[in-house]
């Protein structure tokens, strides 16, 4: 999959140097649509979906109104 | 050359800035994919698939640039640099989550430069295309000379530009190379190459 997406990066960049734009720009569509696939398969995981639940953070407590920024109240 | 002759100086002058601006990017994208590959093969720092489509990206920008250089300057030139620049950036930052917070499979790959590693620095460099394709919009973008004038009108820039873009058309044949030996045909992984050697089990 990987090398279908260089693959038709390369023949965007060359068939746009070279050769048609519209060419190059359809090769270009089809390089971005696997790209934008292959991104959303790397990225899914079978337990937790697209979320990513490490970045939820648990709350201790409400500091004190008076508790100076950066100071974890006890 | 008759585009010199009807151009007035302050038009000459963007068009001649608005060019120089999308080569300036052109070759910082190029550097960046060099020193990617460079440091692939060199330190044996072998990228993993979303580090991959990075790469992807910054070659989609480049290609936007190279669709100017050869085809005019216009804004839907200007659009593909722009979809790629955001492509970078929704890669590098979604990357940048994944391996945050270290756990078994996810950590950070490869040596970190001045303190950040490469998703962050793609963070950084995505929003700096970002603002830069802006400022150029913004300063150019209303200029109809700066439309219809094509980079041969300046010999220098034009040979720099041509120069550049088959550099880049190279280095995008030398990374499907890279990525046909590393992946083949199959998933990317960063355990091997799979076509020089027996991809031994993920650890």
């Amino acid at each position: 999959m990987m090398a279908a997406v260089f693959a038709t990066m390369l023949l965007s960049v060359a068939i746009g140097w070279f050769g048609h734009r519209i060419l190059a720009l359809a090769c270009f569509g089809i390089c971005l649509a696997l790209s934008l696939g292959l991104f959303l398969y790397e990225v899914y995981s079978p337990d937790y979906g697209f979320r990513m639940p490490w970045l939820q953070v648990e709350r201790h407590g409400t500091p004190p109104a008076n508790t100076p920024m950066g100071e974890i109240a006890s | 050359m008759i585009f010199e002759e009807v151009l007035e100086p302050p038009s000459r002058a963007s068009a001649w800035l608005n060019y120089a601006a999308l080569l300036l990017t052109t070759t910082a994208a190029a550097g960046i994919l060099t020193a990617a590959l460079y440091f692939q093969y060199t330190a044996a720092e072998i990228p993993c698939p979303l580090c991959l489509l990075q790469r992807v990206a910054l070659f989609g920008v480049c290609f936007g640039a190279m669709l100017s250089f050869r085809h005019g300057f216009s804004y839907a030139n200007s659009g593909i640099s722009l979809i790629f620049s955001v492509f970078l950036l929704v890669v590098s930052a979604r990357q940048s989550l994944l391996d945050i917070y270290p756990r078994p499979g996810h950590a950070y790959i490869g040596s970190a430069v001045l303190g950040l590693h490469m998703p962050v620095w793609s963070v950084l460099i995505a929003l700096a295309l970002l603002i830069g394709q802006a400022v150029q919009l913004a300063l150019f973008g209303d200029s109809r000379r700066v439309l219809d004038t094509g980079v041969r009108v300046f010999p220098v820039l034009g040979t720099l530009a041509t120069l550049v873009s088959l550099y880049v058309i190279a280095l995008c044949a030398a990374n499907l190379v890279s990525v046909v030996l590393q992946c083949g045909i199959d998933q990317c992984h960063t355990f091997g190459y799979q076509l020089l050697s027996p991809a031994p089990n993920p650890p």
